[in-house]
């Protein structure tokens, strides 16, 4: 190759750092620079740095949205866990034909925005929606369940939102697996329920507990889904966050959210990812 | 009886989809069900709503150009990255991955207080240039598969043969991603069509784009009307996850998100 | 514990991989599956080892019938061509886990798991992980947790192929020897010609998934049933015949419209054309003249240095043969001189041209 002054990888990505430069490492400077200036009426005093706003967070108030945040994301990934493995095992043993089928099935409704799905669960939970109308119809109850406004609606219309973050990598490391592994454990005497416990379940929890991680941060961050079936009622950390930055104004607050929360979810994937490679090492497994 | 969890979850994922269209076909002004009869005067509701039309374009602008300026710049980093290995590779690519693992949320109240700050609040370039950070990340996944599929032989065949590196990427090298490329333009596309949460931190109410449009509208009222465009929307986003795995464009989720 | 298959059926899709399979392996055997791939041995293989479910036919294991029995209980063990070994399972606990699935009390199952690795002579790696193993390494720890919980039967998956040529030699003995100190009935599929002969007792040679002939190696390889067979274990030559008669008690026919030969005493009359098959080692050739039934004079064309053998080619008229002989033999033999090529009447072998 010629000798150049600068080398031409980082002239080929130079563009794209540029742009990523300016617009994704600025915009969460100028957040975090925000952040530590004090609110006014009459916007950011910027002669002032202070470190209020972030203090202004240990309030019970927002540990309360906080916690709430937390329960609807735990139950939500809790759930998707165990109904994650079924569907990958499943998933692993149809054809490859078959299976691409389904995996479209499953990604196409995450390709439509989440707004339109909220919609979708709104008709199908509220108190005269199709799930009541059914129940009614049937006689299984005999008055409608109120399955939204409230942290369960939230927690059912969040589930199949995230799914395919657990269930792509772990039907991955599934069918990634040598089926004479199976065969083996199978024909040393191992039940088919043996065969998993022993043997499918401790090589795919490293990239099962990756995604469970990655699910739980998507849950976290949610917004259109808890806002439209939850409700003001139920409010969640980004709905706080749209009511400080947008109806309130009140920006440096705003910005102290923002970095808090990335803060929390990058804590919580870091220390998820490291999980996982513990598990990964510990069973002799490349993570 | 993985078989039932397998089918509770297909309907589960499905269901909300499948609900939107039905509904979207009431022949009344109420959600009466069940739905027997079924009428499209809500589509032309939907379709002469100044709101959602606009919208639309609206929309269809901005991932259009969001796809092609994230493909152009995507491709050529891509590019070096492959071609070139360079020793901060691992961290180039962490760099352009990283808006994944900064939220929506944190990143559109991120945007909202930039664009101010540089005065461009409720601009479709501020939008613009959110929409592209965004689908960065998807781009690159999806590229790097590509261009590690075109053998770096041909390339030296062409150099050798004379051309400059630069022709050769035009010439041999871009022909043999077209259908990655292609790929790579439908899923940038559908990703900033369907963006919601950084879209509705930062913009008002002068620059909606469709699924915020819908959004405000769901949170005054529900009615068929909203139905109809959400279903619009529906039909539009499986077309194109329809086209795109004939091109074979699903291969390569297999690594998470 | 001796094994019997009766015509054992496996359809997948359009494709008969198992067409009526029947043989019976004695108690103690070591049989070997062989033929080329897509055959069906490897099928039949798992066929007994109950990975996949049988179409028709029965399969019995010292007399019980395990054809439907789930692959848990047939207290069968196999090695696979992957070694199939759980990496995140120390080379004890892997050998250990058949134990373990019999709920065999601890101290027996350290007893046995040590006696085990001490008989594929690995006793220090106990606590290591497949992944710090080497190719030969692991295949023997794959043994080890096969033989250590004292299966009935004993299947053998191309287990060597994944191995380097050196080692592979060495394995063969070794897996041979292991197999007849412990007597246990073994079932090995593979396609290596070499391989069967080393280690088996008898083989079966499969096509198309059916059994084109059984029997042990020297049968095999003297007395083959087909075209097909005698082709797959070795080279031949192969000689079109016609106008077969009898002469003094003896057969004779025109051999590649050419030469009269005189043809071995028993064999192949079938309905359709008949082929004279013969071994390269069969043909002598030597200048002069040499003592066999069939003798014609010949041109060398080469003669191919191959270690300790050589193959010598020569022209009959039109016709090529190819002959294998020691190199210290061939070294008097030069192309394009004239010599003379024969064979022994009963050295060939009468098949039906197919």
């Amino acid at each position: 190759m010629q000798d150049r002054r600068i080398p031409a990888p980082w002239l080929f990505a130079a563009p794209l750092i540029l742009v990523m430069a300016i617009g994704f490492v600025w915009p969460l400077l100028q957040a975090l620079v925000n952040s530590l200036h004090p609110n006014t009426p009459q916007g950011i005093d910027v002669t002032q740095w202070t470190f209020g706003n972030y203090k202004r967070l240990a309030d019970p108030f927002y540990g309360e949205i906080l916690v709430r945040t937390l329960r609807i994301s735990f139950a939500v990934t809790a759930i998707t866990g165990l109904l994650a493995y079924p569907v990958a095992l499943y998933l692993a043993r149809l054809s490859p034909r078959a299976q691409s089928l389904v995996i479209l099935a499953y990604i196409s409704p995450w390709l439509v925005n989440t707004v339109v799905k909220a919609l979708g669960w709104t008709l199908l939970l509220r108190t005269n929606g199709v799930v009541n109308t059914i129940l009614l119809q049937l006689d299984i109850v005999s008055t409608p369940l109120k399955l939204m406004l409230n942290e369960t609606g939230v927690v059912i219309a969040l589930i199949p939102g995230h799914f395919i973050f657990v269930l792509l990598p772990l039907w991955a490391a599934v069918s990634g697996l040598d089926p004479a592994l199976s065969w083996a454990a199978g024909t040393l005497g191992a039940r088919p329920s043996a065969v998993f416990w022993r043997v499918i379940l401790p090589l795919t929890l490293p990239a099962f507990v990756a995604g469970l991680v990655i699910n739980f941060i998507m849950n976290m961050t949610a917004f259109a889904i808890p806002m439209l079936l939850g409700g003001a009622r139920n409010m969640v950390a980004s709905m706080l966050a749209y009511q400080v930055n947008l109806i309130t104004l009140d920006w440096p607050m705003g910005g102290a959210l923002a970095v808090t929360l990335l803060a929390l979810t990058l804590a919580i994937v870091w220390a998820g990812q490291k999980f996982a490679m513990q598990l990964a090492a510990g069973r002799g497994l490349r993570p | 009886m993985i078989r039932a969890v397998n089918l509770i979850m297909l309907i589960v994922v499905l269901a909300p989809v499948v609900v939107v269209m039905w509904m979207s076909l009431t022949p009344t002004a109420m959600f009466v069900l069940p739905i027997t009869q079924f009428s499209f005067r809500w589509y032309r509701e939907a379709l002469s709503y100044p709101g959602f039309v606009d919208a639309f374009f609206l929309s269809a602008e901005l991932a259009l150009f969001a796809a092609l300026i994230t493909l152009a710049l995507c491709f050529l980093a891509v590019y070096g990255i492959v071609r070139y290995r360079p020793a901060g590779a691992a961290v180039l690519r962490s760099f352009f991955t990283a808006p994944l693992l900064v939220s929506a949320v944190v990143f559109g109240i991120a945007m909202l207080q930039f664009v101010n700050r540089i005065g461009l609040y409720n601009q479709f370039s501020g939008l613009l240039l959110a929409h592209v950070v965004l689908v960065v990340p998807f781009a690159i996944r999806s590229l790097e598969a590509t261009v590690r599929a075109v053998p770096e032989e041909l390339e030296w065949a062409s150099m050798i043969l004379g051309r400059s590196r630069a022709n050769t990427l035009l010439r041999i090298t871009l022909p043999l991603c077209a259908r990655g490329l292609v790929t790579a333009f439908l899923f940038c596309f559908l990703l900033s069509f369907s963006e919601v949460t950084t879209t509705l931190f930062m913009t008002g109410p002068s620059l909606q784009t469709l699924p915020v449009r819908i959004y405000t509208y769901m949170s005054d009222r529900i009615d068929p009307t909203v139905a109809a465009v959400s279903a619009l929307v529906v039909l539009v986003s499986l077309a194109v996850v329809v086209f795109l795995n004939l091109l074979g464009g699903f291969r390569r989720l297999d690594s998470q998100g | 514990m001796s094994l019997e298959i009766v015509d054992l059926v496996k359809v997948f899709g359009a494709v008969r991989a198992v067409d009526g399979v029947s043989l019976s392996v004695a108690s103690g055997e070591f049989f070997t599956l062989l033929g080329p791939s897509g055959c069906g041995k490897t099928t039949l293989l798992r066929l007994v080892a109950g990975i996949y479910p049988v179409g028709q036919g029965s399969v019995r294991l010292n007399g019980r019938d395990i054809t439907r029995a789930p692959m848990h209980r047939r207290n069968l063990a196999m090695v696979f061509q992957s070694f199939a070994l759980f990496p995140h399972l120390s080379v004890f606990d892997n050998v250990a886990f058949g134990l373990r699935s019999r709920r065999v009390p601890r101290d027996e199952t350290r007893e046995r798991v040590t006696e085990a690795l001490a008989l594929v002579k690995l006793d220090a790696m106990a606590e290591r992980f497949p992944a710090q193993l080497s190719g030969g390494q692991q295949q023997r720890v794959a043994l080890a947790r096969a033989l250590v919980v004292r299966p009935d039967l004993l299947l053998f998956d191309e287990p060597l192929s994944n191995l380097d040529a050196r080692l592979r030699d060495e394995m063969r003995f070794e897996i041979r020897d292991l197999q007849r100190r412990i007597g246990i009935t073994t079932v090995l599929v593979t396609h290596d010609i070499e391989e069967a002969f080393v280690m088996s007792d008898r083989m079966a040679v499969m096509q198309a998934g059916k059994i084109m002939q059984v029997g042990r190696a020297d049968e095999i390889y003297r007395s083959p049933a087909s075209r097909f067979v005698a082709n797959f274990v070795g080279p031949i030559n192969e000689l079109a015949l016609g106008g077969i008669e009898m002469v003094d008690g003896r057969r004779r026919a025109l051999a590649a419209g050419a030469l009269r030969v005189w043809l071995p005493q028993s064999g192949g009359m079938g309905n359709g054309r008949t082929n004279l098959v013969l071994r390269p080692e069969a043909l002598r050739v030597a200048p002069g003249e040499i003592g066999t039934d069939n003798s014609f004079p010949a041109e060398i064309v080469d003669v191919v240095y191959l270690g300790g053998n050589s193959e010598c080619r020569v022209k009959v008229g039109s016709l090529q043969l190819s002959a294998v002989m020691p190199s210290v033999v061939a070294a008097r033999l030069r192309p394009g001189a004239r010599v003379s090529v024969g064979w022994d009447a009963d050295d060939g072998v009468m098949l039906d041209a197919g």
